[in-house]
């Protein structure tokens, strides 16, 4: 940054030469500091550590507040509406887009956060128990668990529920343009054989190390969560070297806007994404939703309570409260994912909602769906997932 | 009232306090932590353990291509934003009416009225094959197919051109206005052409307000990668995702932050050779024009045409 300028000499009085020699390293300094803010855009985050335990809600009265902190878009604003109605919190939302993301913020806060309630992935909780994020439920004040499908209750992270409870799940399928892809897709094998084919060029995978990773690993029958570093390299070298080539892009929501613009022909997306997606385009028709086989994702959001949360007893109420039967239906209707209530998909073709395939599947396709994990191989597919991306980008 | 005087420096307190607490203690942070490693899936760094490892894991074939991508966009976008730029800060500064450029300030800020992400997805809208810019073109029939721009890098350009333009423009707006007209006068007294007073004194004079906004764009755009991940799809591939993905879904911070530290470092180093490069490319106009006060050096090689005398 030095500049090179000539020498000037100046011959001026003794107070304005001061003045003078002043601004020259007034603007030195100036100088100095854009670059230095210049170089300083990365900036650092606050070391982590555990947090205390937070205090337990008895069933007192309810605070006059309630903070979520949920994904975007994720709860029917009616259904909010009508909790601050009944009961009198005000709700206040704000959203992150990553577990990671939650995890970093409730870390960084060590339990003053000043959120309520979180939504986790299910995957991620046994990591947030461990740290101290989450503060353990009373179930007694959330009676409407017995609405709960037992299915979705004491799963492999949190088996008693002492820390959360299903707020929604969904799984991992594609979606293709008929009018370009005329053929029948049904498979992971067809997907990636497509997007080298038809769709090569226009086509978009999740923007996720695991789904990424996930596509190849359900096609060629291996756990998706494998630690082998023979499948990884494997795997690494097909998305590398012969998948990458065809990729457009790495959207996770292209219910959002690729879908209803038509931008791609072929894109790996979330079930109730897609869903949304074709609803809202101008031509329905052409879009074809596959849940594809022989295996796939199922993931699960949880309503989890944080570690000193001010309003704990307000907390309780609105679990509780989404978890009644007519609520419950509300928010699937607006989020298109299946809430894991007991007798909700019979509630779901009563009140005529559209293209219910996309929210609800079958036992047998059920049986299809893996659950992810956080371990050792994590680092190893964010590896692949960075070098796809440089890859898809040369 | 001159008893008490506060020392000159107390001026930049603030400026040093902010920096001192916004800027060197998160970099000395991250350097930190670059030193370290990540201690088990569940933690995200630890430091018991100090090395240089992180580097040599950072120093990836993924990290050279990946960078060199993102100097592409950096050079080309700040180059079309100079070219596109410059122009309009001069006219604004010195041939639009004076009682006019408060007003074509603000249109020039207009854009920031609105969110950052909304005008990039706004861009999305336009230029999606369906949308209504490539329906407009085929239907006059300026184009056969679809409009095959968005998820490109030509997207890329335009969008990081249309975020970036007034950053370029404002400090070149005031650069040229505070050249002021007594030097073009007095330059155009003694004989020099539009061209020549242009390219030898406003110019030169009007340097600090292109560096300026070299920097002001190029260094933000080297860690944007919104607008290349909205419009460039998998070509906007930009090495500040690189970074986000080892704290935020690897949550490996030591590599994270050797990967931070060694971006830091090569952007200094670009932004070094560009200067140096600008610097081996002017010096022989500067030599040939050198303005020699008194006496000339006896070993000094005076350019004859000493009637040309610059700045």
């Amino acid at each position: 940054m030095s500049e090179n300028r000539p020498h000037v000499r100046i011959l001026a009085s003794t107070s304005a030469a001061k003045i003078i020699s002043s601004e020259l390293s007034r603007r030195r300094f100036l100088s100095f500091a854009a670059a230095a803010g210049a170089t300083g855009l990365l900036a650092a985050c606050s070391p982590g550590g555990a947090t205390g335990t937070a205090p337990r809600a008895t069933g007192g009265e309810l605070e006059s507040d309630l903070s979520i902190y949920t994904w975007g878009d994720y709860d029917a604003p009616d259904v909010l509406a009508a909790f601050t109605d009944e009961l009198g919190p005000k709700i206040t939302l704000d959203s992150f887009g990553s577990n990671e993301e939650l995890i970093s913020k409730l870390v960084a806060a060590k339990g003053t956060s000043g959120y309520d309630i979180v939504v986790p992935t299910g995957v991620f909780i046994p990591q947030m128990i461990e740290n101290g994020l989450l503060s353990e439920l009373n179930l007694d004040l959330i009676p409407n668990l017995e609405y709960m499908d037992p299915a979705f209750l004491g799963r492999a992270w949190d088996p008693q529920n002492a820390y959360s409870i299903c707020k929604a799940w969904g799984t991992t399928g594609f979606v293709y343009d008929k009018t370009v892809i005329t053929r029948e897709l049904t498979t992971w094998a067809d997907f990636l054989d497509a997007a080298q084919n038809e769709a090569s060029g226009r086509m978009s995978v999740l923007d996720d190390p695991g789904d990424l990773t996930g596509a190849y690993f359900w096609a060629n029958g291996i756990d998706w969560n494998t630690t082998d570093e023979d499948e990884l390299a494997a795997a690494e070298d097909f998305l590398v070297n012969t998948l990458a080539p065809n990729i457009a892009a790495f959207d996770s929501y292209p219910g959002g806007s690729a879908i209803p613009q038509g931008t791609h022909v072929l894109m790996q997306s979330w079930n109730g994404d897609s869903r949304l997606g074709i609803l809202e385009s101008p031509d329905p028709d052409r879009w074809q939703w596959v849940f594809p086989g022989p295996e796939t994702e199922i993931w699960m959001d949880n309503w989890a309570i944080a570690a000193g949360a001010p309003n704990p007893e307000a907390a309780h109420a609105f679990i509780n409260y989404v978890l009644e039967p007519e609520n419950s239906l509300a928010e699937l209707d607006y989020i298109g994912y299946h809430t894991g209530a007991t007798g909700i998909e019979q509630a779901a073709a009563d009140a005529g909602l559209p293209m219910l395939d996309l929210v609800f599947f079958t036992p047998e396709q059920i049986d299809t769906m893996r659950e992810g994990e956080v371990n050792e191989a994590q680092q190893r597919r964010v590896d692949i997932w960075n070098k796809t991306k440089a890859a898809a980008g040369a | 009232m001159r008893s008490f005087r506060m020392p000159r420096f107390a001026l930049a307190i603030p400026a040093w306090a902010w920096l001192l607490v916004f800027f060197v203690a998160p970099v000395a942070m991250v350097v930190w932590f670059s030193f370290g490693y990540k201690p088990g899936i569940f933690g995200t760094h630890a430091n018991d353990v100090l090395s240089f490892d992180r580097y040599l894991e950072a120093l990836s074939p993924t990290f050279f291509q990946t960078f060199t991508n993102t100097l592409w966009i950096g050079i080309a976008g700040t180059a079309i934003c100079l070219v596109v730029g410059l122009p309009v800060a001069y006219w604004m500064a010195v041939k639009a009416p004076p009682s006019r450029r408060g007003l074509l300030l603000a249109l020039v800020m207009v854009p920031f009225w609105t969110n950052f992400l909304v005008r990039t997805i706004g861009w999305q809208v336009i230029l999606a094959p369906e949308g209504w810019l490539s329906t407009a073109l085929q239907s006059v029939g300026i184009i056969g197919g679809p409009l095959d721009l968005l998820y490109t890098r030509g997207a890329v350009l335009l969008g990081v051109v249309y975020n970036y333009l007034p950053l370029m423009i404002l400090p070149l707006f005031v650069a040229f206005d505070r050249v002021g007209d007594p030097l073009r006068e007095a330059s155009k007294d003694l004989g020099a052409g539009k061209a020549r007073t242009f390219v030898r004194i406003t110019l030169p004079l009007a340097r600090p307000g292109v560096i300026a906004g070299v920097l002001l764009v190029f260094i933000p755009l080297m860690g944007d990668y919104i607008t290349a991940t909205v419009l460039g799809g998998a070509k906007g591939n930009m090495v500040g995702q690189l970074v986000a993905s080892q704290f935020q879904t690897a949550q490996n911070w030591a590599l994270g932050s050797a990967m931070a530290v060694l971006l830091i470092l090569v952007i200094m180093l670009t932004v070094a050779i560009g200067g140096l490069l600008v610097w081996l490319v002017t010096l022989p106009f500067r030599l040939q024009n050198r303005l020699v006060l008194g006496e000339p050096e006896p070993a000094a090689s005076v350019a004859p045409r000493s009637q040309e005398v610059a700045a």
